[in-house]
């Protein structure tokens, strides 16, 4: 069952909003954008022509990093019909289980994540088909740039570290795709936090049924027996 | 052969707790690592593009957020409020008008379970305080609330037009008549049941109260008005509309109906009218709950899309593989027509359906079937409305339909009761799906005449 995420250290609480306010941030931001360039395009006859990547990015971040945090406060969606068939003890060896199987996941994601965006960044991806098993030369793609973003001015003093100097016309790939081992890496530490919790007995499980449990208990009192 | 190993692992990992995103994920990611020759680094690829390459999925959070704002900004009792004028004076009258207003909460919000619990927390006290039972009102509401993914705006048909790509403007007008269709079979049968067993009935406040309730729930309403008119008068992509809702239940919740943001008042006092703090025009996106419903949307938005995201993965599996084609290949040798075939979609869905959020058992199941369906001649658009309908009653069928926990969360009261009393309407419901298989013109029939007759590409 879900209960309300609490913090328990300042630093906890500290993070805790960050996270919090980027996600709340980053999809403000693509409504806001989105929205503007609809007024843009009947107002004004103009448009952001990178609007929609920009847009498609923000979701792509929004939810790869936020996927770590939706696994700190217990809000991924499972199916518990089963096992709350079972004894506690079976429980929570099944959510040990599955705890596990949630890290073997996260590891695998991880490297996958690395190794496609270690490239893109002139860095080295790693070698080994299921774990990394050290790194493997890589040929840098660091020149490899999105579609239609502009590259931001303020940022041309990483061309001589990242392009050998070369002019980034538009925003290289290295930059959204970042989120990617990120956001994974997260996920990853989030998932033996988890695991850690269910083997202390602090937590019995690491799903939710459905989307709407905390309002639930919200409203719950209404309809009490009186 | 493999393929049965791979849904056996992914039911088996859901049944013993790991998350579903995760149990899609490891399943096809341990699949192809044995079996393929993709590396993983492709794998985080899907991940990253199942955003980022999507157009038509980057609805959903808008979507999501503008049903949150509507959630938050006290819609919920101006619907009821409009529907009890409007019908409360029938026979069975709350009841009636608890089923119209999880029709209309439905057409602002697309899920189930969040229309369950906004109106179902009103609406089930309300009913009890004029005597109706419990097991009754909580029955009522579990049924009706599932009008919530037909209804359009749908979630789960953007994600259905994007797995098929078919387009999301026919989905959601394809909704329209069976899920107006839906309610009026499920009010009937309460009208019918209220005479019978001489249920409580209300009072009619005349038309005063039908005006001032109507424009007060009239300035939530107005989102479908945005929505269905701005894709259909080419004014908006479906993407571009939902950005758009999102905007105006922003501005709505937090000018107009003011239960939330700077001019909202707490306790017992009238709330701020905009003159008198014009501040709030600034602080209004910096605010506390401003943050939290985005906040929230946001939160929603991302074990939605992760659920998608890896199911998306799952489906990377099954076209590589060609599963789709092995299926209807062996399904056309074995003899089977369009009816049987659509017997066969019902029955699996029914299953999982109770299992399984519903966007995500639809990123898997439709592109297995959808080419089989168009092999049969099936059209693309009823097919989804069957799909979409199969997934409600998915989501009542006892053991385990979803919407049956929530309304036993909401009403307090243990499953089996909800269980019973949800029957009767859930076999109404079943006669509905009959209706939606076999007559594809209560689907169809909208769409072709907005959008023209559509082009199908085997």
């Amino acid at each position: 069952m879900a209960h309300a995420y609490q913090a328990k250290t300042a630093l906890g609480r500290i993070v805790n909003e960050i996270e919090e306010t980027a996600i709340a941030l980053l999809l403000g931001l693509m409504t806001l954008l989105t929205f503007v360039n609809v007024v843009l395009r009947y107002g004004f006859n103009t448009g952001l022509i990178w609007g929609l990547e920009a847009v498609t990015f923000l979701f792509a971040w929004l939810v790869l990093f936020g996927v770590s945090y939706t696994v700190k406060v217990t809000a991924q969606l499972g199916v518990d019909a089963v096992i709350n068939l079972f004894s506690p003890p079976v429980r929570r060896i099944l959510a040990l289980v599955a705890g596990a199987v949630c890290i073997l996941y996260a590891t695998f994601v991880m490297k996958g994540a690395w190794d496609y965006w270690a490239p893109f960044a002139g860095l080295d991806a790693t070698s080994g088909r299921w774990f990394p098993t050290g790194f493997a030369e890589t040929r840098d793609q660091a020149w490899y740039e999105v579609v239609d973003m502009p590259f931001p001015e303020w940022l041309r003093w990483i061309e001589p570290i990242m392009n050998e100097g070369e002019t980034y016309r538009k925003l290289p790939r290295f930059i959204p795709y970042a989120i990617l081992p990120f956001g994974m890496a997260l996920l990853l530490f989030r998932f033996v936090q988890a695991f850690v919790r269910v083997w202390t007995g602090e937590a019995t499980s690491l799903i939710v049924s459905h989307e709407a449990e905390d309002d639930i208990k919200d409203v719950q009192h209404l309809n009490a027996e009186k | 052969m493999e393929v049965l190993v791979l849904f056996v692992m992914v039911i088996g990992l859901m049944l013993i707790g790991v998350p579903i995103a995760v149990a899609l994920g490891t399943s096809s990611i341990l699949f192809l690592l044995v079996l393929g020759d993709t590396s993983l680094a492709s794998i985080a690829q899907t991940l990253f593009q199942a955003m980022a390459g999507h157009y038509t999925l980057l609805a959903i959070p808008f979507f999501v957020l503008a049903s949150s704002f509507m959630s938050t900004g006290g819609v919920a009792k101006r619907i009821i409020r409009f529907s009890i004028a409007l019908v409360g004076h029938l026979p069975g009258g709350l009841a009636i008008a608890g089923v119209f207003a999880c029709m209309m909460f439905a057409a602002l919000s697309g899920s189930s379970p969040a229309t369950v619990v906004a109106i179902g927390s009103i609406v089930i006290v309300g009913m009890r305080e004029v005597g109706y039972t419990k097991d009754f009102a909580a029955g009522v509401i579990a049924v009706a609330g599932t009008l919530g993914i037909l209804i359009p705006p749908s979630i789960v048909m953007v994600v259905y037009a994007s797995a098929t790509d078919v387009s999301v403007g026919r989905m959601f007008l394809a909704g329209v008549i069976p899920g107006l269709l839906a309610g009026f079979m499920l009010m009937l049968t309460i009208y019918v049941m209220a005479r019978v067993k001489n249920l409580p009935k209300g009072d009619w406040k005349g038309w005063g109260e039908v005006r001032r309730s109507g424009i007060e729930a009239g300035w939530g309403l107005f989102l479908i008005v945005i929505i269905l008119g701005g894709i259909y008068g080419g004014i908006f992509t479906p993407t571009e509309a939902a950005a758009v809702a999102a905007v105006y239940a922003f501005i709505i919740s937090t000018m107009v109906y003011r239960d939330m943001g700077p001019l909202h008042v707490k306790g017992e006092g009238n709330n701020l009218a905009l003159w008198e703090k014009p501040a709030a025009l600034l602080t209004v996106f910096f605010h506390r709950d401003t943050r939290k419903t985005l906040f929230e949307a946001g939160k929603l938005t991302v074990t939605l899309m992760f659920i998608i995201a890896n199911a998306l993965i799952l489906k990377h599996v099954l076209t590589d593989e060609q599963i789709p084609q092995q299926i209807s290949a062996a399904m056309l040798n074995a003899g089977f027509g369009p009816v049987m075939f659509l017997v066969i979609v019902n029955v699996i869905l029914l299953i999982g359906g109770q299992f399984m959020e519903p966007s995500g058992l639809l990123v898997i199941v439709a592109p297995l079937v959808f080419p089989i369906a168009i092999e049969l001649g099936i059209d693309p658009i009823h097919l989804g409305i069957i799909m979409v309908v199969n997934m409600e009653i998915g989501m009542i069928t006892p053991p385990v339909g979803l919407n049956l926990f929530v309304t036993s969360g909401v009403a307090n009261m243990p499953m089996m009761n909800v269980v019973r009393a949800a029957l009767p309407f859930l076999a109404v419901l079943f006669v509905f799906l009959i209706m939606v298989t076999y007559i594809p013109i209560i689907s169809t029939w909208l769409p072709t005449l907005m959008m023209g007759p559509e082009i199908i590409v085997k």
